[in-house]
């Protein structure tokens, strides 16, 4: 979205880049030749700047099926010196976990980076995670910048560090720095790195030898003793100010320390040390900027991290200074920091008098929630639709049969007047989950509602599983062709990948029936009858039923087809809101006690007409 | 402008074009020779949500965001929302609000909406100014430019960048005809102020 090409605009440039394209210029100057990962909100535009921006660079760059998938091919080709690049948000590094956890073992040639997001907040993410624990756990070299720019230079050193130590380095980030647009200033190119070669060496790579696994741990341990020494040039870590009220942080939260201290005229008597290393900590370099420190106040978002490594290498050092940060009550363990939060802390304790302005505005009117829906003319509502009229047709009250939900757009059917899913958990898990209900004791039908790629993502493993072992239920796979909730992703039943290779596209009814599942079909939930007839008929027959629901989503149909948006006939409304009662479209709105369509935002898909019994919604005439 | 940061809060609806709104600013401002930083909503509430973007022009700034009572204008796409958001206006700070009035679609169900004259009610009270936005993006072509429709008005009344800064990066990051009812709907905003004030 930068006006200027983010990849290919001259070293010493200085453009306003989002965290996200300053990482994905940063990997390129790096020389990256091998991009891929998974979608997952604030990562995904990592890989969609190189995509849109790169497509000459001769870079492989491709979303993958999963994490999992994709950080096992950026290793194969780390291990054989090319330099590789993988990224998710955080709970794509849970998916990812079990290769990311063996591959210090094996390290690397090339450098490895993981970009891993983190969402303080949170702001799209179903936990509050914190990743620092994983670098420990994976035991990864880990760095974390503050701003776009240092996103863009840490992505950069991060290659470096990996071929230095033959580690994979995580680049860990938060939304506020994913989705920050700063000024940055950009560097210059490397070649990209590229396969140099690859040698049989069992002891590193095969991990089916437990006296070869003792010795690798050592020299993973070996390797992270190194880091603070090895990553010492690259200047991550600084100390800014000089004083003896010193704050320890890094990230997002340094931004909000530089200015509360400022503002609260503290400039003269604070040392400020900002940590860009964060696994392992740089003991060597905190132990001695804190010399002389009073107390030291710990700024970190989620959980303290830092203060508790700290508090242990204070106890190692024999020091005794005072630490305030989360334990003591002085920062929240939940939620993202801000600010203001900030600077509060600061004043308390510091004991400085905030001088704050005027109490900010308070509306006198109460203004209720807005939970995002689902588009006009998602494909979706009407199978939400199609499956309540099946229940009630086969005699079931929607109260009695739980329907498992997946991540993605379809969970915002939670919401009224759909009402729809009972669970949303992780990838793939309405399969298993609703498996699990019934192998409990659970007697009435169960319903799984995934969609098409996060069946491809994880739904493949646990469908094999309800089929084998002969659980009833009905699945339907919301198939509409994109990766919708991140923002319109290329999915395997492409026969064009992103970047437009000719590719061999995986068909969705054809993996089913491999499967052997006991019924299969495919509806278009357009067609809300015959949707309705046959999630009605798979509801209550035996055996893994799987209706594949399948219409383009809406937003994407938009773009190719033309709409033929509907109007309100003001004369006939009689303000009974039945349209929007039944649908939730965001399209429709009352005012002035009518119905009325936002014209640029209908899709055209005539759900509201069926609900009209007035006859007042028509199409426009032109 | 002097040396102080003035902070834009941009509130609105998923789909609006708040995003894109403050990407121009962002990239305006770059070129005119100010510092910047933004900090924005993506994702889930892209759809339809609530969305609000924190735009930081001018000034020695590090964070993205900034707290309550901060904000200089408050630049409202919508009328609910922009009441919404009211909490980040400093004292006396400056309301610029489309006249665009989409309730939430549950609120309308079960008719908590606040209705379009209560909001416009309560906008008054601080002054707003408030704009016939989508009358004039319509006027210029594209009802989906009320985003540059207020983004003329805000320069109006604030002067802080060039007008042939923002008509280049406008044309830059929304390409083709759309790019050109943009720019339009952006000197009918910015005509709009200068007219009515």
């Amino acid at each position: 979205m930068s006006s200027l090409n983010p990849l290919k605009a001259l070293p010493g440039t200085k453009l306003a880049l989002m965290g996200n394209e300053a990482i994905a210029r940063g990997a390129v100057e790096a020389g990256v030749y091998v991009v891929t990962g998974y979608p997952g909100t604030p990562s995904s535009e990592v890989i969609m700047t190189i995509q849109r921006y790169g497509g000459d660079l001769g870079i492989y760059v491709e979303w993958a099926v999963n994490e999992r998938v994709a950080f096992e091919i950026a290793l194969g080709a780390a291990i054989s010196g090319a330099r590789a690049l993988a990224t998710m948000k955080a709970p794509g590094l849970n998916v990812a976990s079990d290769p990311v956890i063996s591959a210090a073992y094996s390290g690397v040639d090339g450098g490895l980076v993981i970009l891993v997001a983190d969402d303080p907040g949170p702001h799209t993410t179903q936990t509050e995670q914190d990743d620092r624990w994983f670098a420990k756990l994976a035991k990864l070299p880990t760095i974390s910048p503050s701003s776009p720019q240092e996103a863009k230079d840490y992505a950069r050193v991060a290659f470096e560090i990996s071929e230095e130590l033959m580690l994979p380095v995580m680049l860990l980030t938060t939304t506020r720095v994913n989705h920050a647009v700063g000024e940055v200033i950009l560097g210059e190119f490397k070649e990209p790195r590229r396969y140099k070669g690859f040698k049989r060496d069992p002891p590193r790579y095969v991990r089916a030898g437990m006296k070869w696994n003792l010795e690798r741990h050592k020299w993973v341990d070996q390797q992270l003793s190194r880091v603070e020494e090895v990553t010492g040039k690259h200047g991550l870590n600084r100390v800014e100010g000089s004083g003896d009220l010193c704050i320890v942080t890094g990230g997002a939260a340094y931004n909000y320390v530089v200015e509360a201290v400022e503002s609260l005229g503290l400039s003269g008597m604070t040392r400020i040390l900002k940590l860009g290393l964060i696994h392992p900590l740089p003991a060597r370099f905190i132990l001695e900027n804190i010399e002389g420190c009073r107390k030291i106040l710990v700024v970190e978002e989620l959980d303290p991290f830092i203060e508790e490594e700290l508090a242990k290498m204070l106890y190692r050092a024999g020091l005794h200074i005072e630490i305030l940060g989360k334990h003591a009550g002085w920062l929240p363990f939940e939620g993202e920091l801000n600010p203001v939060i900030v600077r509060e802390f600061i004043a308390r304790a510091t004991g400085v008098r905030e001088t704050g302005g005027a109490e900010p505005v308070k509306p006198g009117v109460e203004i209720p929630e807005r939970p995002p829906p689902l588009c006009p003319g998602c494909p979706h509502r009407f199978t939400f639709i199609a499956l309540r009229s099946a229940l009630l047709r086969n005699g079931f009250k929607p109260s009695d049969i739980p329907v498992f939900g997946d991540i993605g757009c379809y969970a915002l059917s939670v919401n009224p007047p759909l009402n729809s899913i009972w669970t949303e958990h992780s990838m793939g898990a309405s399969i298993s989950m609703a498996m699990g209900l019934k192998i409990a004791g659970f007697e009435k039908p169960v319903v799984a509602v995934i969609g098409d790629s996060t069946f491809f993502h994880a739904g493949i493993p646990s469908l094999i599983e309800a089929v084998h072992k002969r659980v009833d239920m009905l699945v339907l796979i919301l198939d509409n062709d994109i990766v919708a909730m991140t923002g319109h992703q290329s999915t395997p039943a492409w026969s064009r990948t992103e970047t437009g290779r000719e590719t061999r596209g995986i068909s969705i009814l054809e993996l089913v029936k491999a499967i052997g599942v006991d019924n299969v079909a495919v509806v278009d939930p357009y067609n809300l009858k015959e949707a309705e007839r046959i999630i009605g008929e798979y509801l209550v027959r035996k055996g893994v039923n799987v209706v594949i629901a399948k219409h383009p989503c809406a937003l994407e149909e938009r773009r190719t087809k033309h709409v033929e948006p509907y109007v309100v006939d003001a004369e006939k409304c009689t303000g009974c809101r039945a349209c929007i009662a039944s649908t939730g479209c965001p399209a429709i709105i009352m005012v002035e006690g009518k119905a009325y369509i936002i014209e640029e935002d209908c899709n055209g898909c005539g759900l509201c007409v069926r609900y009209c019994q007035y006859n007042a919604i028509v199409r426009r005439e032109r | 402008m002097s040396n102080k940061v003035f902070n834009i809060l941009i509130a609105g609806i998923g789909g609006q074009g708040g995003l894109t709104l403050s990407r121009i600013l962002a990239e305006a401002a770059v070129k005119t020779g100010f510092s910047v930083k933004t900090g924005e909503t993506l994702g889930m509430a892209q759809r339809y949500g609530s969305v609000v973007s924190f735009v930081r022009i001018g000034g020695n700034t590090y964070s993205p965001i900034f707290g309550s009572g901060e904000a200089d204008v408050l630049l409202g796409l919508e009328l609910t929302e922009s009441v919404r958001n009211m909490r980040y206006l400093r004292h006396r700070g400056l309301i610029i609000v489309a006249d665009e009035y989409r309730p939430p679609s549950m609120a309308s169900i079960t008719g908590r909406a606040p209705s379009r004259s209560v909001l416009l009610a309560e906008l008054a009270r601080y002054n707003a100014v408030v704009v016939p936005a989508r009358k004039i993006a319509v006027e210029a072509g594209n009802p989906r430019a009320l985003n540059m429709v207020l983004l003329g008005v805000l320069n109006a009344a604030t002067n802080i960048l060039p007008h042939h800064v923002v008509e280049d990066t406008i044309r830059s990051i929304i390409r083709g005809e759309a790019g050109e009812k943009s720019v339009r709907a952006y000197y009918e905003g910015h005509k709009w102020f200068k007219n009515h004030r």
